[in-house]
Order: structure tokens, then sequence, then C-alpha cells
């Protein structure tokens, strides 16, 4: 039954568990890049920013959206706690387009608000480009 | 005779309310047994933040956080307070109410003033009826917790924390022990104390070498106010959770009152009967005595 090249991988939610299963290669939103783990990766623990998950395994591809949280490895297990995650299905397009113009429309007056500007933005297309 | 038929009267209306607090009964035992698979499917998420925590403080030295400070010069306190939308559950509300209420006066008493932000329509009706102010409220959330229910609330508490507005901030709510116990309870949110973080100490001597993107520093920066929301969000469901207890258990007793009451009055009923019967039997023989 032990295949050599699995790992767990899991995501939680505050509100529960969203996914639980073996698999052979995870690609997750890392606060500075994507970051992808195979088996044996080295312990870690790094903070998300928004972007897709993705995990294969088994023959099947899982995505989900995340928005923040964090990543740990250990001893062969990846788990990911996320405050937000979504489904492709899940994402109100034209919500997420309204938020997009109100994005853009945001007045820049300092670092933080253009910080604020560009993170509203980035989080709109990656919401759209993910339900598309 | 007119007092059988008030009995009879009677009886079929308790009957009618047994019928319906039976169904409420039913219906909370439902929902009770849905809040609390909801509340245990939240638990891996706080254990693995803790965990978190944990390891990062094991990498970094002793956590130091402006979150776990609380503001000198502050004068005002913040407090939330959990109460139910609905009614009939029992001691439930007034307990939580008395418990926030106590502290509030008691932190008045030594010069703080709280802002009580209720959750709950009870409790908002209660605070108007004794003519307390809210700073804010939230109702309709229900009997399923969803988490960004209480995130916006949480980030602006913690914000206000941080700029000095106010001192502590309080969480007022039921808390749920086990299915037999459940106890109103004032909990400190913030500042936050060191068990909230050091809650799995012994898993310490297990220490694996962690690769930390960013730096430690700078993730717990993020992972103390995650530690804050999951707080306050457990409250929620824990208080959820106790209101769907309290409304069996208050719905359970009216139940078996009314069992009580139907007995009582079968009783007094079938006694009214007897009597009249009787009454009646003496009429007919003593009217036959008569003639013969």
């Amino acid at each position: 039954m032990a295949k050599t090249d699995t790992f767990q991988c899991t995501v939680i939610t505050p509100e529960r568990k969203v996914l639980e299963c073996e698999s052979t290669f995870a690609a997750f939103p890392a606060h500075d890049g994507e970051m992808g783990v195979l088996r044996q990766r080295a312990p870690l623990v790094c903070k998300l920013g928004i972007g897709i998950l993705r995990v294969e395994g088994d023959g099947e591809k899982h995505e989900l959206l995340v928005d923040g949280g964090f990543a740990q490895v250990v001893g062969n297990c990846l788990t990911i706690l996320t405050e937000a995650s979504k489904e492709a299905r899940d994402v109100d397009v034209d919500a997420t387009n309204q938020a997009l113009v109100e994005a853009r429309a945001m007045k820049i007056t300092d670092d933080a608000s253009s910080a604020a500007r560009n993170n509203a933005i980035r989080r709109a297309q990656v919401q759209l480009k993910f339900a598309k | 005779m007119a007092n059988k038929r008030i009995l009879v009267k009677r009886r079929k209306s308790v009957r009618n309310i047994r019928k319906i607090t039976r169904t409420m009964q039913l219906i909370a035992t439902a929902r009770f047994q849905a809040a609390l698979a909801r509340a245990t499917a939240g638990r891996p998420y706080t254990e693995k933040l803790a965990e978190l925590v944990e390891s990062l403080s094991g990498a970094s030295g002793p956590i130091d956080h402006p979150l776990m400070h609380a503001s000198e010069d502050a004068t005002r306190s913040a407090m939330v307070v959990m109460t139910s939308d609905r009614g009939l559950c029992g001691g439930y509300n007034a307990g939580v109410l008395r418990a926030a209420i106590h502290q509030v006066d008691s932190s008045a008493g030594s010069g703080v003033e709280t802002d009580v932000t209720m959750i709950g329509r009870k409790g908002v009706g209660y605070f108007r009826f004794l003519g307390r102010p809210l700073a804010d409220s939230i109702t309709g959330i229900g009997d399923r917790a969803r988490f960004e229910d209480v995130e916006p609330l949480a980030n602006s508490l913690m914000q206000r924390f941080i700029d000095g507005e106010i001192a502590s901030v309080h969480v007022a709510y039921v808390r749920f022990h086990s299915a037999g116990r459940q106890t109103p309870e004032v909990m400190q949110l913030l500042p936050l104390t060191s068990e909230a973080t050091e809650s799995t100490e012994a898993k310490s001597s297990t220490a694996v070498e962690f690769e930390f993107s960013p730096e430690p520093e700078e993730l717990l920066n993020e992972l103390l106010p995650a530690t804050v929301r999951i707080r306050l969000f457990q409250c929620l469901t824990d208080a959820i959770v106790s209101e769907q207890i309290a409304r069996m258990t208050a719905m359970k007793a009216a139940t078996d009152a009314a069992g009580d009451m139907i007995k009582s009055l079968t009783q007094r009923y079938n006694r009214a009967r007897q009597t009249q019967i009787t009454m009646e039997l003496l009429d007919i023989v003593g009217g036959a005595n008569a003639l013969a």
C-alpha cells in the first residue's frame, strides 16, 4: 500500500476540512510567488498570498482559490491553513467585476493606499482568472 | 356541569402545547448535532495554528507582539457579548448577560468605560430595556456561524487595540464544555495571554528544524491576528452549540411539565365526572324513594 511518491495534503479553514488527499505534487501561492511541493520536502512554514492552489494525485487534480493563510510541511504532510478558500464555481463573477472596478477607482495618496489598491486589484483579477 | 367542560378544554390546550414543545425539542436536538459537528470541524484549524505558533516561538525565542501588551493610557475597553436571536432557551441569555453586565460594571467601577458589541437580538433587546448603550450590534447569524461574520469585528477590535484606543477586549459567551455542562464565561481576548499562544507545550520536545518564509518575526505578525480571529470564531461556534443545548433542555422540561399537567387535569376531570354521576344517581334514588 505504501506508495513511494506521494504525501498527505490537507486544506483546512476555520469552518471545516476542505480537502484531504494523497498527492504526488502540490503548488501553492506563497507570499512571494508560487511554491511547489513534492514528497520528502524539507520542513517548511510559509505565509500564503492570494492565488490558486493545485494538488495532483491519484489521477485527480484539485484546484482551490486561497486568500492568505499559512502552509506547513512536515514529515510528508502538507497542511494549508487558510481563512478563505473557494472553488471555481463559488466565485461570484459579477461581484468580483464590480470589486475590480471599485479597486481601480481607489485613490492613491501614500504607500499604504497604493499597496491596498494593488492588493484589491490583484485579488479581483486572480478570482476572475480562476473562475474562467 | 360547566367545571367539567373547562377541564376538558384546558387539557386539550395543554396537549397542543406539549405537541409544540416536543417538536421544538426535536428540532433543537437536530440543530445541536449539526452545530456540534461544525464546531468539531473547526478544531483542526485551531490546533494546527497553535502548533505553528509553537514552532515559531521555538525558533524566534519568547514571543513579543503589540497584541500582547495593553496600552497604559487607554481609558476604554471593549466587550463582545454573544446571545441568541431567538428565545425559548431557558436561562441561556440571562446567564451571559448577567456575566457581561457584572464585568462591565466592575470595570466601570475602576474608571474604565466599556464599549459593548452585542451579537444576537435578545441581548440587544435587553440592553435597550435597561437603557444601556451599545457600541455595535450584529444580528441574524442564525445557527450556522460563518467565519466572515466575526472576521471584520475581530479586525476592527485588533486595530483599535493596537492604536491604544482600548485597553482590553473581553468576550462574554456560554462556553461548551460537554453536552452536559455549559457555563457562561467572560474570556479575555486581548491582550493575548501566554496560555493562548502556548497551549501545546508538550510537543516542543520533538522540535523540527523548519525553514521559515518570511522570517519568524514577520510570520508571527500574521499568525497572532489569525489566532485572535479564530478564538473569537470559536467562541461563536461554542455559543451556538450551547444555545441549542439550552433550548433542548428547556423544551424537554416544558414537555415534561405539560405531561404532568395533563395527568393532573385528567384526574380532576375524572373526579368531577364521578361526582356528577353520583349526584345524579342520588337525585334519581331520592326521587324514586319519595314516590314509593
